[in-house]
């Protein structure tokens, strides 16, 4: 070695470094041991998506589901489109079932109770601890459970009748009124189907049917259908009458803010005015002579020739359709109101046509407030010894004033069965941890008639060991020597099914076969009843139609408190999509808010943002201040679902819980709980918050971004009409500048000299999507869809408050007409925001690292490993679409990173991102149009927004096929694109104006 | 050609006071070698500074940009604000050094030195905020065209990528034309150390054997013309093409073709005011008031007063297109910067560069330098939210109403902001202890010749 390095040693040190730094290069953090699959599982091919029908247990609507399972997990719910609820659609509560799924607050193991916490005991101990005590309890022994499927609902029953104890169904959101109201009218104990597809002219009392009342996915689509404008130029008028436009109510083309709780009067004084205008009231002709239009509209506090007015549209409509108050609307009278409306309904001919009733089934109808009021009192009293509490929350759901907390006290023994923790839980002896429905067998019946089953999509999260319910009830009746003929649920739900099926004269073949073809749809539909009209019977009971006593001083403001359309009663409150899901009313993320009216709020002198002190004489809650002209002035609004403890992470003390603020009380006639039933004081508190809000501005300044159009002008647009630029007009005349049009259809786009990249109009696609703003609701759907198809991060509240919204649709709400001071038109206005790929798009140029390019088939692509994170795009991006991951939001706790599409990239820190039109389904049905050698098929691309939409309001496909719906859809006086005319951008989403039934302004598009 | 008579002339009308070519080494070599007390406090604040720079980007790169306070509607701020700042204060250095060199002005000669070397530790700080305000700042390079096996090549469309080459040409040709002029300079001072001391031979590297020979003034002159050439167009096209950075976007507020002279007369206007801001402490300090006259002082006013008219006609004529546009979405961007939001910094911006530059009309004020020195500081100020104010309020409120949204700088960003100011200041301050701040030749050029009286009688008459 003296004469330096030799050639081996060189070549030896060169290997050694080279081999180093490769391996350090190369490694990842951590090297698991990977084990293949070594013998594959039959149904699974890596990468190819697995579906399974099942049913969506997020309300009690019971849309039939499709779960998509990539590698044996669950990565996203869609609408099972055979099934007659859904049709297809699902909502953000549905699609937020898989966040319930991989929740990662969900119990790990049965829990018994020790001191003042938790032990964690084995299943084994759980179960014989359970069935000793049940069994030692007997006949005190109370079941109190939430919405079950039918089978499993019969189960418990014969559960608790083998225990010797009652079962108690309770439901925070309750529709006895209108029960018992269909009882007085027509004799039938139970729900009508309302159709809204068929009616022309749509009447709510507050009913929130496109959120939380009835079943929204099937209702939104029904409206959407009518009150979207058709061809032949025909649409549904919808009326909307209550204290407070809920998103409902902003999609109504009339609002009558009346005071609440007068309903019962103005239903009864329509009734009677639509009855002089020859409609048959029957027995109730008497009443309606007591109820006149004048007297209605002072109670109402609205002039009297506007009530008239609509009195005149249901007697002319040839299918009118009027809904009863809602759960927000369920007064001290709110039976009487239902009853009004049911009046209402039969007067104007809509009974029978609209409004059906089916013979009646046998079902356990949800018991209303008043049966757990008496349970109440039983625990309390000490006659309860054992409580088995499945799928409800009532220390959450109930009013604090109904002492629910303080009787489960006085309970020697309480089971609550659940997946994850909540506030009934809390206070429980034994916690048993209950699969989720997507891990069970089960099934739904929304309607008689009408089943689905629901089959487990996966096998159950081994982060956690839990059992279904049904599974461990029927291991309580084994111990306590009850036999049902049944190992497993699964067993008891076969059994309990080919019973059905023999009973239904046995359609299709074999037991067997039909149940694989059950299980394969989804759906089952035998034994509907056949639809009778039933006539209107003279009431049995006395009922007052007044306004209902309100407790609380006569100058307070009168309290609203609604379900949310996020988290209905508040079960949803532990998932990061549905907190961070923008209130498709008020904007506002994770944070509870009171509505006020700006006149209001300037009268006492509150800003928005002013956190108040709301006190009624049950309780008191402080929360921000929310400006809203939607809601009568002498009103405050606060949506349920906030303020929990003991739920999860996410959820505990989140906003407020309004339940506080509500009387114990129950309805006298139909026994629920009374929602509307105080007037509250606001008192400042000094303090101040920004709200965790999206919204920017909710005016649009006449630019041409939400034009809408009167309903006897379409194909009357697109005149010589400059709108607001007639000053800039004469300029030109004077040799000023002139603004070049846009020239070129759609389909053409983008056009000469605005190409980038390869793009090759000759032999590719040109993807665009197509949006009636006529059907869109603003639900929102879409928004949980996108974020769920696009593993779309949550950011968090503080996030939310800087204007870090990570959304891929941004839904805007316009408001161009709002009075609440006296009825009228209401236009409010809702664009989903998305990519407009556009063919000339500003992002494009300007990206120094071509991150953001045209893909061949024109789409505005962008390439997240890539981005170096200039944010230019998003500077010049006039939509405003493109959002940043300003830290890395994708961490989430395991398992709920299991939630992830792993067709779809997980974003990092510092990268732009923004809708891709769901490349990933483009490029998948393009591959397996390739694999079958053929060319891609017309509808065989749905982008997860489209899918989702309630509404059927997004068209997506290739519009340079003149045979395909989006061109179609597109060829429309109404198309429009927005900010096109401004800055040339050459959008693929054109949008179909709103139509309204009032002269609206014509914004030059 | 201006004349050796000239020269005399002017030479001793900017410099009365000024005797002797020795004069001028042992009063410039002087700074040299005074460390004083203020030196070491101000170098204290800066080295502190980088401190908080360090951390605070050092907490940005590990945790996220997030730390800052953009957000969706307002992708830039601070960061981009402060970037064009510093771009804007490096316009006056060149401008001084090479046009009015080219233009034969010749009170330049004893403010230029620091002029440059100002305008090259600014385009280093401005240099900085390109990494800074990155989402991934790691991958920085990805704006170079560097040969690479995927042939993947920035995007020449976009103005970020014309950014990358303006602005590092103007670093290059502007440190080039620094040190080359320093070369003479250096050298005198490596005459005046002692031998064997760390300095001596730092001075006998970078003088690059300089002798003085004819030889090398012929050189040194040509390639220093040559070089003042070759940057005259660079003060020109630097700042047009960051104004571009906002011009080419369709953003309202940005989207307007008066950008590039606008931001042009700007940055000259701010520069001139940064020169004289930092000129005052320093003649104050090491007494070089007959170096820095009243007339430089002057000279330089009148600049910020023309180029301060421009930028207010600017200002001006924005609102006016706005209207005359007739678009909503552009005239609501003039109105909400005017009583939106964000009033408070465009007042700010319109009160210190339209007003208050409007007193230098007078000549009391050109002519005292303390109101000189509040008076530029003012225009820094206002110049520091102008770009504020083009770049938030135009995003803030752009064409989708829905969209609009607030932007408040964070802590970090503001550390930021404040860091690179120390950074700057740090080596503005090395460079006054180490290198002659005033350009010793050039300024000999303009004194009256050491020239033997002809007759007794002559020298009587004086």
């Amino acid at each position: 070695m003296s004469d330096g390095i030799k050639r081996r040693d060189f070549l030896k040190v060169l290997g050694v470094t080279g081999a180093g730094a490769g391996l350090v290069g190369c490694s990842t953090d951590k090297v698991n041991k990977l084990i293949p699959y070594v013998v594959p599982p039959e149904e699974i091919t890596p990468g190819v998506a697995t579906w399974y029908a099942t049913a969506c247990g997020e309300c009690s609507a019971g849309c039939g589901v499709w779960v998509k399972t990539m590698e044996g997990r669950a990565v996203k719910l869609e609408g099972n489109p055979n099934h007659p609820v859904s049709g297809g659609a699902l909502c953000a509560r549905g699609h937020s079932a898989l966040q319930g799924l991989y929740d990662p607050d969900r119990l790990k193991q049965p829990m018994r109770r020790s001191g003042d916490g938790f032990e964690p005991i084995s299943w084994a101990d759980a179960e014989a601890l359970l069935a000793s005590e049940l069994g030692s309890a007997g006949a005190a022994t109370l079941l109190l459970s939430g919405h079950t499927g039918p089978t499993l609902g019969e189960l418990m029953d014969r559960v608790a009748e083998a225990v010797g104890g009652r079962r108690v169904a309770y439901e925070a959101l309750s529709e006895a009124p209108l029960r018992e109201a269909a009882r007085i009218a027509f004799g039938r104990d139970e729900v009508p189907t309302f159709d809204f597809e068929a009616a022309d002219l749509i009447v709510s009392f507050g009913a929130d049917f496109l959120e939380t009342w009835g079943s929204p996915v099937e209702q939104s689509r029904g409206f959407a259908r009518s009150s979207g404008v058709s061809d032949d130029g025909s649409k549904a008028r919808f009326v909307f009458l209550g204290s407070r436009l809920s998103l409902t109510g902003q999609n109504a083309d009339e609002w009558y803010p009346i005071r609440p709780g007068s309903e019962g009067v103005v239903a009864l004084a329509l009734a009677g005015a639509v009855a002089r205008r020859g409609g048959n009231a029957g027995p109730y002709s008497d009443l309606l002579a007591a109820y006149d239009v004048a007297g209605a509209a002072e109670a109402a506090g609205i002039p009297a020739g506007s009530l008239e007015e609509l009195a005149d549209h249901l007697a002319a409509a040839s299918s009118p359709l009027v809904l009863g108050p809602g759960v927000a609307g369920q007064h001290r009278n709110a039976t009487a109101a239902n009853l009004a409306v049911l009046v209402l309904n039969a007067v104007s001919g809509a009974v029978g046509s609209t409004v059906r009733f089916a013979a009646p089934v046998s079902g356990i109808p949800s018991t209303p407030y008043a049966d757990v009021a008496e349970a109440i009192g039983q625990m309390s009293g000490g006659a309860i010894r054992a409580l088995v509490v499945h799928g409800t929350n009532p220390a959450y759901t109930l009013p604090t004033a109904s002492g629910f907390v303080e009787a489960m006290g006085q309970v020697g023994f309480k089971v609550v069965i659940t997946p994850g923790m909540n506030e009934t839980a809390a206070l429980a002896d034994l916690v048993l941890p209950e699969r989720h429905p997507l891990e069970t067998w089960g099934d739904s019946s929304p309607r008689p008639g009408l089943w689905a089953i629901q089959q487990p999509a996966m096998r159950p999260v081994p982060h956690f060991e839990s059992r279904g319910a049904g599974d461990m009830l029927l291991g309580v009746a084994r111990a306590l020597g009850a036999d049902f003929g049944a190992e497993t649920f699964h067993d008891y739900l076969r059994n309990r099914w080919s019973e059905r099926h023999a009973a239904a004269g046995t359609p299709g073949a074999s037991f067997s076969e039909f149940w694989r073809e059950v299980l394969r749809t989804g759906v089952v539909e035998m034994g509907a009843p056949a639809a009778s009209e039933p006539a209107l019977q003279p009431p049995d009971r006395a009922l007052a139609f007044d306004a209902p006593l309100l407790d609380g001083e006569a100058d307070g403001l009168t309290l609203v408190v609604h379900p949310s359309s996020r988290f209905g009663d508040g079960r949803g409150a532990n998932r990061t999509w549905l907190q961070e899901l923008p209130d498709p009313v008020a904007k506002i993320t994770w944070h509870s808010w009171v509505e006020m009216h700006p006149d209001t709020a300037r009268e006492r002198g509150f800003r928005k943002g002013e956190i108040v002190r709301v006190a009624s004489p049950h309780g008191e809650v402080e929360l921000p201040v929310w400006t809203y002209p939607g809601i009568r002035a002498d009103t405050v609004a606060i949506a349920m679902g906030g303020g929990h403890e003991n739920t999860g992470r996410w959820a505990d003390g989140r906003g407020v819980n309004p339940m506080a603020l509500l009387p114990a009380e129950a309805e006298q006639a139909s026994g629920a709980l009374v929602h509307l039933a105080t007037r509250v004081t606001v008192e400042p508190t000094g303090r101040h918050r920004r709200l965790a809000s999206i919204e920017g501005q909710s005016q649009t300044f006449d630019r041409p971004i939400t034009p809408a159009v009167e309903l006897g002008l379409i194909g009357e647009l697109h005149g010589d009409d400059y709108g607001d630029y007639g000053q800039l007009r004469e300029f030109q005349g004077m040799g000023g500048f002139v603004p070049v049009p846009t020239e070129g259809r759609p389909e053409d786009y983008p056009l000469e000299g605005a190409r980038y990249g390869d793009y090759d109009p000759a032999n590719n696609a040109r993807w665009a999507m197509a949006i009636d703003l006529d059907k869109c609701t603003g639900c929102s759907a879409c928004i949980t869809a996108c974020q769920s198809e696009n593993n779309i991060a949550v950011v968090g509240e503080d996030q939310i408050m800087m204007g870090r919204d990570l959304h891929w649709i941004r839904l805007e709400r316009y408001y161009e007409t709002v009075d609440a001071a006296q009825p009228g038109p209401v236009d409010i206005r809702f664009l989903p925001m998305l990519c407009q790929h556009c063919g000339n798009a500003p992002c494009e140029p300007v990206c120094p690292v071509y991150a953001a390019y045209h893909t061949p088939d024109g789409l505005n692509g962008q390439i997240y490993n890539r981005c170096v994170g200039t944010r230019y795009c998003a500077n010049n991006c006039p939509y405003k679409v493109r959002v940043f991951n300003w830290y890395g939001y994708s961490d989430v706790p395991e398992p709920l990173n299991w939630q992830y599409n792993p067709d779809v990239t997980v974003r990092a820190e510092g990268v732009m991102e923004k809708c891709s039109f769901c490349v990933q389904r483009i490029r998948g049905a393009e591959n397996r149009a390739t694999a079958e050698r053929r060319d891609l098929r017309e509808g065989e691309v749905v982008p997860a927004c489209q899918q989702s939409c309630p509404a059927e309001a997004i068209v997506f496909g290739n519009i340079r096929d003149p045979e395909s719906r989006v061109a179609q859809v597109s060829q429309n006086d109404r198309t429009y694109r927005v900010l096109d005319v401004l800055i040339n951008t050459q959008p693929a989403v054109n949008y179909l104006r709103k139509v309204t039934f009032h002269p609206v302004k014509d914004i030059h598009v | 050609m201006a004349t050796a008579t000239d020269n005399v002339d002017r030479g001793a009308a900017t410099h009365p006071d000024v005797r002797s070519y020795t004069e001028v080494n042992t009063d410039i070599l002087a700074m040299l070698s005074r460390p004083g007390k203020w030196w070491w406090i101000l170098l204290g604040l800066s080295v502190a500074g980088i401190g908080l720079l360090a951390f605070s980007w050092g907490n940005q790169l590990i945790n996220g940009i997030g730390l800052s306070g953009l957000n969706t509607p307002v992708g830039w701020g601070a960061y981009i604000t402060t970037f064009v700042f510093w771009v804007g204060i490096a316009h006056s250095g060149t401008l001084i050094s090479a046009i009015l060199f080219l233009f034969r002005a010749r009170w330049r000669q004893s403010i230029y030195r620091a002029a440059e070397a100002m305008t090259v530790f600014a385009v280093m700080t401005a240099g900085l905020y390109p990494l800074i305000h990155l989402g991934r700042a790691w991958h920085a390079y990805w704006l170079f065209p560097y040969a690479n096996q995927r042939m993947l090549w920035p995007n020449f469309r976009s103005p970020l990528v014309w950014d990358v080459f303006a602005v590092t040409t103007y670093f290059t040709v502007s440190s080039l034309f620094f040190l080359l002029g320093l070369i003479p300079d250096i050298a005198a001072a490596r005459d005046q150390s002692k031998p064997g001391t760390l300095r001596k031979t730092f001075y006998t590297l970078t003088s690059f054997g300089w002798r003085g020979t004819d030889r090398q003034w012929h050189h040194f002159g040509k390639a220093y013309l040559f070089l003042a050439a070759l940057a005259t167009p660079l003060v020109l096209s630097v700042h047009s093409v960051v104004s571009w950075d906002f011009a080419m976007s369709i953003v309202p507020g940005w989207h307007a073709t008066i950008f590039a002279p606008y931001f042009v007369a700007g940055a000259i206007f701010s520069g001139v005011a940064m020169v004289i801001t930092l000129m005052i402490p320093i003649r104050k300090i090491f007494g070089l008031e007959k170096y820095l006259t009243v007339r430089h002082f002057d000279a330089m006013a009148k600049l910020i007063l023309v180029t301060g008219l421009i930028v207010f006609y600017a200002y001006l004529n924005e609102f006016f297109m706005a209207w005359y546009s007739g678009e909503d979405p552009e005239r609501r961007v003039f109105w909400e910067r005017l009583f939106g939001h964000y009033w408070w910094a465009t007042w700010i911006m319109l009160i210190c560069n339209g007003i208050v530059p409007i007193m230098l009309w007078f000549k009391r004020v050109r002519h005292s330098i303390a109101a000189l020195f509040v008076l530029t500081i003012f225009v820094n100020i206002g110049m520091w939210f102008e770009r504020y104010v083009i770049i938030v309020t135009s995003l803030s409120t752009e064409y989708i109403p829905f969209a609009w949204g607030v932007y408040r700088p964070s802590v970090t960003e503001m550390g930021i902001v404040v860091g690179t100011f120390g950074w700057f200041f740090f080596w503005f301050l090395l460079f006054i202890r180490l290198l002659p701040p005033v350009a010793l030749a050039e300024l000999k050029e303009v004194l009256p010749p050491p020239m033997r009286p002809k007759s007794k009688q002559e020298e009587v008459a004086r």
